[in-house]
Formats: C-alpha cells, sequence, structure tokens
C-alpha cells in the first residue's frame, strides 16, 4: 500500500508523538534529579496521578524504568547488582532492576531520576507492597498504600448505589482523605480541589480515547499491533494521566485510528492472522517478539496487558467532575477493579476480546517475573479452550531476565502454531468445498 | 514412483526417512549430530539414500524439522518437529489423538486431530526435569549402561520418591537415597515414575485424549511405558519406529507437496 | 453445633504416643478428620494461608480447615499453573482436585501475587463458592477496622448462604470464647517450648499447633489441656542447644523432618510457624459486636507477617523483638522455594540481624523435600561456629 501525503501526516503520528513525548518527559525527571526536587514512586495500577499533579509532584514510575532497561539491553547489568546485594534470582525483575538504579543514585539508561519523597501505591499488586518496603527502608520516607478491595469471585462485580459497592467506595474515599495531608507535607502545596477537577477531566478525555482507540482495533485491518505500538501508547496513557499532554495525544491518536480504519490502512501489508496477547510483554527481545508472529504475517489486534497495566484505564470509566474525591474514590475502584479483573479473573474478558476482535489465535506469555500476570494463565487457557474453539499458544519466558529467554525454544513453538493454524485454515476451506475432503 | 524425506536434526542425534508415494517408509538412518549440524543432515540423508538404493533427484521433496531444521541446507522447507512428530504418530498409530514425545532434552505433548493436524501442544519449559537427559543423569549416577536402566527399574518394587526438579541435582538425590540403604531398582523407579508424572502432566495441559502415542527415543525404555501408562492412566502405542516419527513426520510433509504439485488444490503448511 | 469425634483415640495415651498419632495426622494426606466431619453431615470452610477469622466459619457449625498444602505430586493441578511457582499453590489445588479433601467454601486472602490468582483458579475448577476475603493491606487508615467489620459481615453472609442457616451474634460470642481458650493454650504451649525447650521439641510442638486446622477447635482444645501437664511433666533432656528463633513458616510448610533435622542441633524457642493460626496475640472481647472486635484484633492485636503491611509493625523490627523476646541465641532464617514475599523479607531480616549482632543462618525449603543432608551438615557448622566464638 502507498500512503498518500495526507496520509503520511497522520498515519504513524502516535508512535512518533509518542517517542518524542517520552523523551521529553524522561528529561523533565532529569531535571528534577539534577534540582534535588522532591518526587512522587506510583505505579501503572492505579497510579493516582490526577491527584499528585496537583501537588506539583513529579512522578516516577520504577515499572517503566525497569522495563527500560531490558529494552536497551543493559537489565542484565541491574539485576546482577540486586542479586548480590542479596535478592533472590526467582524474585520479580522489576524491583531488582530499581534496587540497582537507587544503588546508583537514581542512573539509568534513560538518564538520571529524582529521589522519591514519597511512595503511593495501590494493593493490584502485592509486589508493589513489598517494593515500596524497601525505599522506605532505604530513605526512611512515607509509603502510603491505597487499598482497593477487588471483585470477590468471578462475575460478582458490584457497582455504585449496591450497599457492597459503596462500603469499599467509603474505604477508598476515606484512604484518599487520609493521602491529602501527607502529600501537603511532603510537597509544601496545598490542596486545591479545582486544580484535582481540572486533572480529573484530563484523564476522562484520555480514558474516553483509550477506549476508542482498543475498539478501533476491530478494523480489518486492524490498525495498530497491539503489542508493539500498543506499548508506546500504554506508555503515554500512564505517563500523561491526569495531564493536558495525555488528553491531547489520545484525542490525535483517537483520529488517526479512525482514519486508518476508514481507509483500510493496516499495521501489516498483509494481515493472515489476528492474534491476541496476553501476559506481559517479553521486553528482552522486544522487538523480535514481535517479528516472530509478524513473519507469518501475525499481528496482535487486541492484549490484555494494555487493559491492567494501564490501571483499567481502557475501562473508560469516566469521573464525576462535580463530587470530585468521591468520584476520584469510585473511578479507583472501578478502575482498579478492572486491572485486576483482566489479570485474575480472566475468563470474561478474554472471551469478549475473542468476539469483539474476531482473533483467530490467542498467544499467553507467563513469565517467570512476574506471578500476579502469569500464575493463572494456564487455567484460564483451558476456560478459554472450553468457551470458544480458538487456538491458544502457551510460551513461557521473561519481562526482564535473558537467562530465561530461549529465542530459539520460543521461535520452534511458535512456528508449531503457525502450522496449527494454517492446517486448521486449509482444513476448514477444504471441509467448506463441497467436494472437499481434508487434506491428509 | 515418487519418493520423498524428512531429515530430524535433533540435539544429540539426526535422522532421515524416506517414504514412498504410498506412504511406506522405505529406507531410515540415524547418525549422532555432533558439532557440524548440516553435514550430520547431509550424512543422514545420503545414509538413507544408500539405504533406499535412490539417487538424490529421485527424491523430489526434502522437508528439515528438529532443532536444526534450518541447518537442513538441501532441504525444500522446514517444518517444526512439533507438527512432524504429530503427523508420524498419526500415520503409524492412526486413532491416535496424544502424543508424548520424549527426547533428549525436551517432552512435549501434542493433541492432533484425526486428520494429525496439531491442535494443542506444551512442551517443557523451564529445564530438562521429566526428560531423557533426566534419566541420564541417573543413569550416570548409579553407573547403569542407559539402555539396561528400564529393565532394572522395572525390578523395583518399592519406588523411591524423587523429589529434585533438577536435572543437575538428581544425580545428588540419586546417591543420597542410595546412601540411605534403599535398592538401585526402587531408586530408578522412584525416577521413571518422577518423569513420568511431570510428562502426564504435560498430556493433562493439552488434554488427554486417546489413543496416546508415546514417541521419541525413550519410548524404548520399558520402565518409562509402563509408568508414563500408569501416571496417565491409559494405555499407550509404542511402535518400533518411535524415534523416527519427527523424520517419517517430515517426510510425509514433503510427500504432501509432491502430490500437491500434481494436484494443486491441496496444501500443506 | 455438631459433636462428632474427629480424632478418635487419643484419649488415656502417654505423651510420646499421642504425638505420634498427631504426627500421623498431620502427615495423612487423606485428611480423615475432614472426612470423618463430613460423613456426619458436615460442611467444611477451606481458608487459604494466612489469617482467617475461623470464628466466623465456626459459628454457622461449619468446620474450619486450613488449607497449606501438603506433600504431595501435583499430578493434576500443575496443568492448572506456569512454572516458577511456589508448592504450596499448587498443591492445595492437587488436595481438592484429587478428593483427598472436599469442600463446601475456598475462601483466600491475597497474601502474594500467586496466592491472589487463587480464588479465580478454584472458582473455575469447583462448583461451591471460592471467594477472596480482603484483609486491609492499608492496616494504619482510620478507617480499616471499620470497612473490615463489613467485609467480615459480607463473609458472614457467604457463609450463611452454604451453611444453610444463620449465624447471629450469640453464635459468633461463642465461636469467639472457643477460640479464645484455643489461643490461651496455643500461648502456653509456645511458653513451654521457650522456657523448657527440653520438654517439647519444635517438631513437637508444631504438630500439636498444625493439627489444630484439622478438626473441630473444641476437640483440639481438649487435646491440648490433656497434653500440656503430660508434656511438662516428661522426663526432661539435660543437653543444652543453641536457642534459635525459625523464621519463614508462615505461608507453605517445611516437612516434619526438616524441623528434626533442625531439632537435632538447636532448639527453636520461638517461630512464625502457621502464624496465621496464632495471629490475634491476645483474647477477642466477648462483649459487644463481635465482628467489630475480631476487625479490630486484626489489626490491633496480631503478629507480623511478611504478607501483612504494617507501618507499625517494621517486619525486621518484629523479628529482632521475637528474636530477644525469646532469649534466642540465633536465627534460621528460611524462605519457601519460589516464596516471593519470604525471599524478599529475607534480605531485610538478615541485614536487620547483621546490624544487630544476631548470628543468622539463611536457607530455602520446599514442602516436597525429602532430603536433608545438605541442610544438616551446613547447620552443624553454622552451629559448631556458634559454640566455638
Amino acid at each position: 500500500m502507498t500512503l498518500t501525503a495526507e496520509d503520511t501526516g497522520i498515519v504513524g503520528r502516535g508512535v512518533n508523538d509518542g517517542a518524542r513525548l517520552f523523551r521529553e518527559w524522561f528529561q523533565e525527571l532529569g531535571a528534577a534529579a539534577g534540582a534535588g526536587r522532591p518526587s512522587a514512586y506510583v505505579f501503572v495500577m492505579g497510579s493516582l496521578a490526577e491527584l499528585l499533579r496537583t501537588f506539583d509532584l513529579p512522578v516516577v514510575f520504577p515499572e517503566i524504568n525497569s522495563l527500560q532497561t531490558a529494552v536497551r539491553r543493559a537489565a542484565h547489568e541491574y539485576l546482577d547488582q540486586a542479586e548480590d546485594y542479596g535478592y533472590s534470582p526467582d524474585i520479580c525483575g522489576y524491583v531488582k532492576a530499581d534496587v540497582a538504579a537507587q544503588l546508583r543514585g537514581g542512573e539509568l539508561p534513560m538518564g538520571r531520576i529524582p529521589k522519591p519523597a514519597i511512595a503511593v501505591y495501590t494493593n493490584a499488586c502485592n509486589t508493589y507492597i513489598k517494593w515500596a518496603e524497601i525505599w522506605e527502608r532505604m530513605y526512611g520516607i512515607p509509603v502510603f498504600t491505597l487499598d482497593v478491595p477487588g471483585t470477590r469471585a468471578e462475575g460478582t462485580q458490584t457497582w455504585p448505589g449496591d450497599p457492597d459497592f459503596d462500603h469499599d467506595r467509603r474505604y477508598v474515599e476515606a484512604q484518599l482523605r487520609e493521602l491529602i495531608p501527607v502529600l501537603e507535607r511532603v510537597s509544601g502545596v496545598r490542596f486545591d480541589v479545582d486544580r484535582l477537577r481540572e486533572a480529573m477531566g484530563h484523564t476522562n478525555t484520555l480514558v474516553r480515547g483509550w477506549r476508542r482507540v482498543l475498539e478501533l482495533n476491530a478494523s480489518r485491518p486492524s490498525v495498530f499491533n497491539a503489542l508493539t505500538d500498543g506499548t508506546i501508547y500504554l506508555g503515554m496513557a500512564n505517563c500523561f494521566r491526569g495531564a493536558a499532554e495525555g488528553a491531547a495525544y489520545f484525542t490525535d491518536l483517537v483520529e488517526e485510528m479512525s482514519y486508518k480504519s476508514a481507509r483500510g490502512i493496516g499495521t501489516l501489508t498483509d494481515e493472515a492472522w489476528r492474534l491476541l496477547f496476553v501476559g506481559v510483554p517479553c521486553y528482552p527481545i522486544f522487538r523480535r517478539f514481535s517479528e516472530l508472529f509478524t513473519e507469518h504475517g501475525g499481528t496482535f489486534v487486541g492484549s490484555t496487558y494494555l487493559s491492567f497495566a494501564s490501571g483499567g484505564a481502557s475501562f473508560g470509566h469516566e469521573y464525576d467532575l462535580a463530587r470530585p474525591l468521591e468520584s476520584l474514590a469510585e473511578g479507583l475502584l472501578i478502575g482498579v477493579r478492572d486491572a485486576m479483573d483482566n489479570m485474575f479473573h480472566q475468563t470474561g474478558p478474554l472471551v469478549r476480546m475473542t468476539d469483539e476482535l474476531a482473533a483467530d489465535g490467542v498467544v499467553f506469555h507467563p513469565i517467570k517475573s512476574c506471578r500476579t500476570v502469569s500464575t493463572g494463565l494456564a487455567d484460564a487457557r483451558r476456560a478459554l479452550q472450553a468457551a470458544r474453539d480458538v487456538p491458544s499458544l502457551f510460551i513461557e519466558s521473561d519481562m526482564m531476565d535473558r537467562r530465561v529467554v530461549s529465542e530459539a525454544q520460543l521461535k520452534n513453538r511458535i512456528d508449531a502454531f503457525f502450522e496449527g493454524l494454517a492446517s486448521r485454515r486449509a482444513q476448514a476451506s477444504a471441509a467448506a468445498r463441497p467436494s472437499g475432503r481434508p487434506a491428509a | 514412483m515418487s519418493y520423498a524425506a524428512g531429515v530430524d536434526v535433533g540435539s544429540t542425534q539426526t535422522k532421515a526417512v524416506i517414504v514412498d508415494e504410498a506412504r511406506r517408509i522405505v529406507a531410515r538412518a540415524l547418525t549422532s549430530t555432533g558439532a557440524n549440524v548440516t553435514r550430520a543432515a547431509e550424512e543422514s540423508f545420503a545414509e538413507a539414500l544408500r539405504a533406499a538404493n535412490l539417487e538424490e533427484e529421485e527424491v523430489e521433496y526434502v522437508v528439515g524439522t528438529g532443532y536444526g531444521r534450518y541447518r537442513v541446507t538441501f532441504g525444500n522447507t522446514q517444518v517444526t518437529e512439533i507438527s512432524c512428530h504429530g503427523r508420524g504418530a498419526v500415520q503409524m498409530f492412526p486413532a491416535t489423538r496424544t502424543v508424548v514425545d520424549m527426547g533428549g532434552q525436551d517432552t512435549k505433548a501434542i493433541r492432533v486431530s484425526p486428520g494429525g493436524e496439531i491442535q494443542d501442544f506444551c512442551m517443557n519449559d523451564k529445564c530438562a526435569a521429566g526428560t531423557g537427559r533426566f534419566l541420564g543423569a541417573a543413569a550416570s549416577a548409579l553407573d547403569i549402561p542407559l539402555e539396561r536402566l528400564g529393565q532394572r527399574a522395572l525390578e523395583g518394587e518399592r519406588a523411591v520418591k524423587i523429589t529434585t526438579t533438577c536435572t543437575v541435582f538428581a544425580e545428588s538425590e540419586v546417591l543420597s537415597w542410595l546412601g540411605r540403604g534403599k535398592k538401585i531398582e526402587d531408586i530408578l523407579l522412584g525416577v521413571h515414575q518422577s518423569i513420568a508424572a511431570r510428562s502426564a502432566g504435560l498430556a493433562r495441559r493439552v488434554g488427554i485424549e486417546q489413543e496416546v502415542t508415546f514417541t521419541g527415543g525413550v519410548a524404548k525404555n520399558v520402565a518409562m511405558v509402563r509408568t508414563l501408562t500408569e501416571a496417565l492412566g491409559v494405555p499407550v502405542n509404542v511402535g518400533d519406529d518411535s524415534h523416527f516419527m519427527g523424520a517419517l513426520g517430515a517426510a510425509l510433509f514433503a510427500l504432501d507437496h509432491v502430490l500437491a504439485a500434481r494436484t494443486p488444490a491441496r496444501t500443506a503448511p | 453445633m455438631k459433636t462428632v469425634e474427629t480424632f478418635p483415640g487419643w484419649r488415656g495415651l502417654p505423651a510420646d504416643a499421642l504425638l505420634a498419632r498427631c504426627a500421623d495426622l498431620l502427615e495423612d494426606d487423606r485428611f480423615p478428620t475432614v472426612a470423618r466431619w463430613r460423613e456426619a453431615g458436615g460442611t467444611v470452610a477451606g481458608h487459604f494461608q494466612v489469617y482467617f477469622p475461623e470464628e466466623i466459619a465456626h459459628a454457622a457449625g461449619m468446620l474450619p480447615f486450613k488449607v497449606r498444602g501438603a506433600p504431595v505430586e501435583p499430578t493434576q493441578a500443575d496443568s492448572r499453573f506456569g512454572s516458577y511457582l511456589c508448592s504450596i499453590v499448587k498443591t492445595s489445588l492437587e488436595l481438592a482436585l484429587s478428593k483427598r479433601v472436599v469442600l463446601d467454601l475456598f475462601v483466600t486472602h491475597p497474601i502474594c501475587d500467586a496466592a491472589r490468582n487463587l480464588a479465580a483458579v478454584w472458582g473455575r475448577n469447583f462448583a461451591h463458592p471460592c471467594e477472596i476475603l480482603y484483609l486491609p493491606q492499608n492496616a494504619n487508615s482510620a478507617h480499616a477496622a471499620d470497612w473490615l467489620r463489613g467485609e467480615y459481615d459480607r463473609l458472614r453472609r457467604t457463609v450463611e448462604r452454604v451453611a444453610g442457616r444463620p449465624v447471629t451474634g450469640d453464635d459468633l460470642r461463642r465461636s469467639i470464647a472457643v477460640f479464645n481458650r484455643s489461643r490461651a493454650l496455643l500461648r502456653e504451649l509456645y511458653a513451654l517450648k521457650r522456657e523448657a525447650p527440653g520438654q517439647v521439641s519444635a517438631a513437637e510442638a508444631y504438630t500439636l499447633v498444625a493439627v489444630a486446622g484439622l478438626m473441630p477447635r473444641e476437640e483440639h482444645n481438649a487435646l491440648l489441656e490433656a497434653v500440656l501437664p503430660l508434656l511438662r511433666g516428661r522426663p526432661g533432656r539435660r543437653e543444652e542447644k543453641v536457642r534459635v528463633v525459625f523464621e519463614g513458616g508462615f505461608c507453605e510448610q517445611p516437612p516434619l523432618d526438616l524441623l528434626r533435622a533442625i531439632g537435632r542441633s538447636c532448639d527453636v524457642v520461638d517461630d512464625d510457624l502457621l502464624i496465621g493460626l496464632r495471629w490475634l496475640t491476645d483474647d477477642v472481647p466477648q462483649g459487644g459486636d463481635p465482628l467489630a472486635a475480631l476487625a479490630h484484633a486484626y489489626l490491633e492485636r496480631s503478629s507480623y507477617s511478611p504478607v501483612q503491611h504494617d507501618l507499625r509493625k517494621p517486619k525486621e523490627a518484629m523479628l529482632l523483638g521475637r528474636v530477644r523476646a525469646a532469649g534466642a541465641q540465633a536465627a534460621i532464617v528460611a524462605a519457601a522455594k519460589m516464596c516471593e514475599p519470604g525471599l524478599e523479607e529475607q534480605v531485610a531480616y538478615t541485614r536487620a540481624l547483621d546490624g544487630a549482632g544476631v548470628p543468622f543462618f539463611v536457607t530455602e525449603f520446599e514442602e516436597n523435600m525429602t532430603s536433608f543432608e545438605q541442610l544438616e551438615v551446613q547447620l552443624e557448622t553454622f552451629v559448631e561456629n556458634l559454640l566455638f566464638e
């Protein structure tokens, strides 16, 4: 396909703008580190960025810093250093890369990050809590667990107005009210509810756009690769949550994806297979991993990662700006719960994505480093197989640790998966022919 | 008469099979892989040609499979050994729905359709626990030739529970049981049971459907056949050509190409 | 309330024979006490490690059963999980899939990243309710106790549905009394272990605690009431051993043989083995709102573990306190293989112990392990070094 002049102005804009914004974001963190400014350490599943921004606290995402060491092929140096410090090879690689970064005074391949003045995190991942305890010990800083009760059993989610939901919402709101004075103390800035309202408004635009972008990938051909392009968009959804840049970025992204969808501009020239990705990407060989699929004409049209790692932003719940704190609590409860549901109570989301995105196959990628995401994947796969006749592939590697990423092993399984998809399609088309008989 | 060949380059052995258009095996060859993978592939193919009394030109299509499949430089295309093992097993035992393949460094469970297409598969990811190499480690710790291992294990009565999952530590666990006065046969039976349990676990991941065919070099081990049967709870097929199954499957895929060239409607992966 | 005796035949036995029977029960992976309870028509609430308010299930007449894995091969469970996992999450599911134990309800709290997947995995594999009980991870919020009270009330409603009967305030208060008695007896057992370690070995004390999770608590109370005097009256051992604290048994349990191996060179004077059964450190008030009292006790009168976050309880300071209170000379800092919180805490623990000049021995274990030579050699060397200093 040849792109027109108009196409070239808009197609690929999200990826290019994302790369630029990401560089700028890191430069700002570097400047904050240089100036010794206090920063807030947060995580992608429930970052509370809307609230933290109102206190002028630069937000640092240690998960993103850590994965960047893997993408830039420096992770092993960081992992080795943390293991020498005493951390086991069997724990989360993100934690270890961060421990090493802290031991290096915040030095990372992308630049320097400021020290934490506070850590704010949810219970969406237990390692968040253990991780914050490390900073608490290292720096003696306040750490704040925002406890967000999730779904108790698949299919039992409650909604505003239900007494059980309201009980949980009051708990979250009470914690937010307890957090505010801590943030005032750490930042020296007074809480301003109007600034919060403004930040929440930006988040509303962002989540609305994010949800629409994900929906637009039902287009055929699909308009973005959920594993590669999607990860860039995801980074923007996290780093610029609650910011005007984030709102503008996603407004533009919806425009780009709608444009591509309307004109049939896909990510692959020949989209042979539409795939879903379940798990965390293989960052040590990020591009290569995707190529192992695109070489066969396979592209990822959906990914659970884009849901849970955006803290449930993909769910698209919008705040009611008329009652900011109550609504922030409500939104956190719904968003973080949805993030958790996309990891634990996965059957529903997987069946829905398989149907809505018309997936030909599903790739489960459990990893050594992250038990939150990986523990239940084999069982979720069984459930999906029982619910839908869709082939799936189960491959294990890691998001950080090259020692457990065997490209040859991955390729072998991926090739076999496509051989299976191809023979299945051949069989189906043979069966569809009146005189056809299955290929032997 | 047309011929097609499959060459399966494994981590320790390279196998070649030639089939005629009636899908009959006309020759098989086995060589050790060694350091030069391409040469091993050439040698085994040459040996199979000699055994079949054929010239290279008479074999119309060659498919490479196994870890060294991309080094089968004279081959026309490559297919993974996962697809090939499934295909080969169905050829040998047409009612096969589940294949358990136990090789030198990996074990795979494959669920196949009646036509031999791969429905689902699963392999040991983490390490070599539950593979032939685990057996090799135990054999060397007990100083018993690998080919006699199965027979000795069947003499065991009270299997020792082997708990290590690490092939490297298997040796020391075996020795520690010896030190505690356990009989060699009981230890060996325990080793086989432990591997069988892991392989059965893989098979459960893909769903065990009858019939089950057991392939790979380890299928020659009688104790492994028995313990695997017990662990799966269903009987298993074992053929004389169990470790040629990958090469056979590759040869059959090659034959598809030969036949498809005559009737263009047929496609193969 | 059911009156079935699930563990008959121990009355009148001398201490050693009684302890041997308890050890047999603990290592019996067919769970005969639970089977007897069910045969008599009782229902069973399985609760995964670490802490669970057993009183709430008990008040509905259910048997609270501690789900804590077992040294069994996870033949069926393996295909439901990925690699790189601790043993207990797999073997716990195996016990239920293989019907070694049959439950009517399964409850789990997200103690760690692996375990937080369990409610969903179990829920897909069993017809009975499998759900998460959230315990506050922000123990420092002024609202936590009030919220936990509500969460306990939600659990009460689930339990009522499963047991098919209402649970009243009086039911709960009666159950609290039973468990207060249990807690007092367990404290006595630990005091004996601390003050006269020659009277009860680590493995014996552990056995007596662990069987509490397998039988009606009334029955267990009677057992402890009988056995404690027997232990005190035993001919004591004279030789001095190194007094140690064992840390790392809050979730997956080491096999009895591992505790016996440790016992050959050390006296374990305190530990965190099955800490969930001993989580509440004091009596729960029997007056007033029972659910509020249980919630308050969870937050305010409780032990510590790597899987509960409470700013008032820095884990390493708590461990140093445990070492000092027990008069221990050293600590064994263990972690179950692949146990992320345990392995993470090892770093903080060992640094703190180092700083305080307390010698420590670091190790990993697995519930399925059968070979202890390597560990014993290292531990003996560690003890020899202590004695020669």
